[in-house]
């Protein structure tokens, strides 16, 4: 007999799921508009990893009988209220990265917690090993950039990115307490 | 900018958000032509690849409308 998921797993499930679909519409408008290049061919990948990743949550979920759940906000939305608009293309990439970055840790984190589904450790498995391409071709794209945008100027964009998704992240955290109490319980252990 | 070339970055503009350009009035609030404002972004983005210019985030502070944001494109096209 399969295995169900708790209210909140499928919670969580479908926010991993929504953010991946606002990041493969988000890439996917960009990679249309980009120049012939190695960024237009990088974000075409990307964009697709994220569309990808979308369905392995939706599948992932669909392995327990059941389907994810409509959210209409995903993490990313609040980047823009935290730290304004990104006005050019390196600035996008920065708030990528920073996104990757957190991405990366959450599902680390999360891949880690004891007694996890085999179906929601296997699905993180697999999207680990594509976000770690994403953020090394978003940081060699960032290096490309240093002679136009300046070395120092791109550092402290990413500062004040990182800065602002330390602010997201905990507002996050503690908006959906109830949800991520488990994982709240075993970050705290291993801090 | 000439007027034509301030009715060309309306006319991508429009293009981008896909609305017909007539809708696109310099009062215009961008924000109530999109369901997301990451597609303000990737407007913004799309618009400085077509017209080889490049906006940091000081240029756009203030802007709310498209009058605004075709005031920037100005700026910077003429610089």
């Amino acid at each position: 007999m399969v295995n169900k998921l708790t209210e909140n797993e499928l919670w969580i499930l479908s926010f991993y799921r929504t953010s991946e679909i606002s990041g493969a519409l988000f890439f996917g408008r960009l990679a249309r508009s980009m120049k012939p290049g190695l960024i237009q061919r990088d974000m075409t990948k990307h964009f697709s990893d994220e569309s990808q990743h979308a369905w392995y949550w939706t599948s992932c979920v669909q392995r327990f009988g059941t389907l994810p759940l409509k959210l209409s906000h995903a993490y990313q939305d609040k980047y823009l209220e935290a730290a304004g608009m990104p006005a050019n293309l390196m600035e996008v990439l920065a708030i990528t990265q920073t996104f990757e970055k957190r991405v990366i840790a959450q599902y680390a984190l999360h891949s880690r917690v004891p007694d996890l589904k085999p179906e929601i450790l296997e699905t993180f498995n697999k999207i680990m090993e594509d976000e770690k391409w994403h953020i090394e071709w978003v940081g060699e794209a960032l290096k490309r950039m240093e002679p136009e945008y300046g070395k120092s100027y791109i550092q402290d964009t990413l500062k004040r990115y990182w800065k602002a998704d330390k602010k997201i992240y905990g507002e996050v955290l503690k908006e959906h307490e109830d949800r991520v109490k488990d994982l709240l319980r075993y970050r705290q252990r291993t801090a | 900018m000439s007027m034509a070339s301030r009715d060309e970055v309306r006319a991508k503009m429009a293009e981008s958000l896909q609305h017909p350009v007539k809708k696109l009035q310099d009062d215009a609030i961008l924000t109530d032509w999109v369901t997301d404002s990451m597609i303000l972004v990737n407007m913004v983005i799309d618009l400085q690849e077509d017209f080889g210019i490049r906006l940091v985030q000081e240029d756009l502070k203030d802007v709310k409308t498209v009058g605004q944001l075709l005031a920037v494109f100005e700026r910077k096209m003429s610089g």
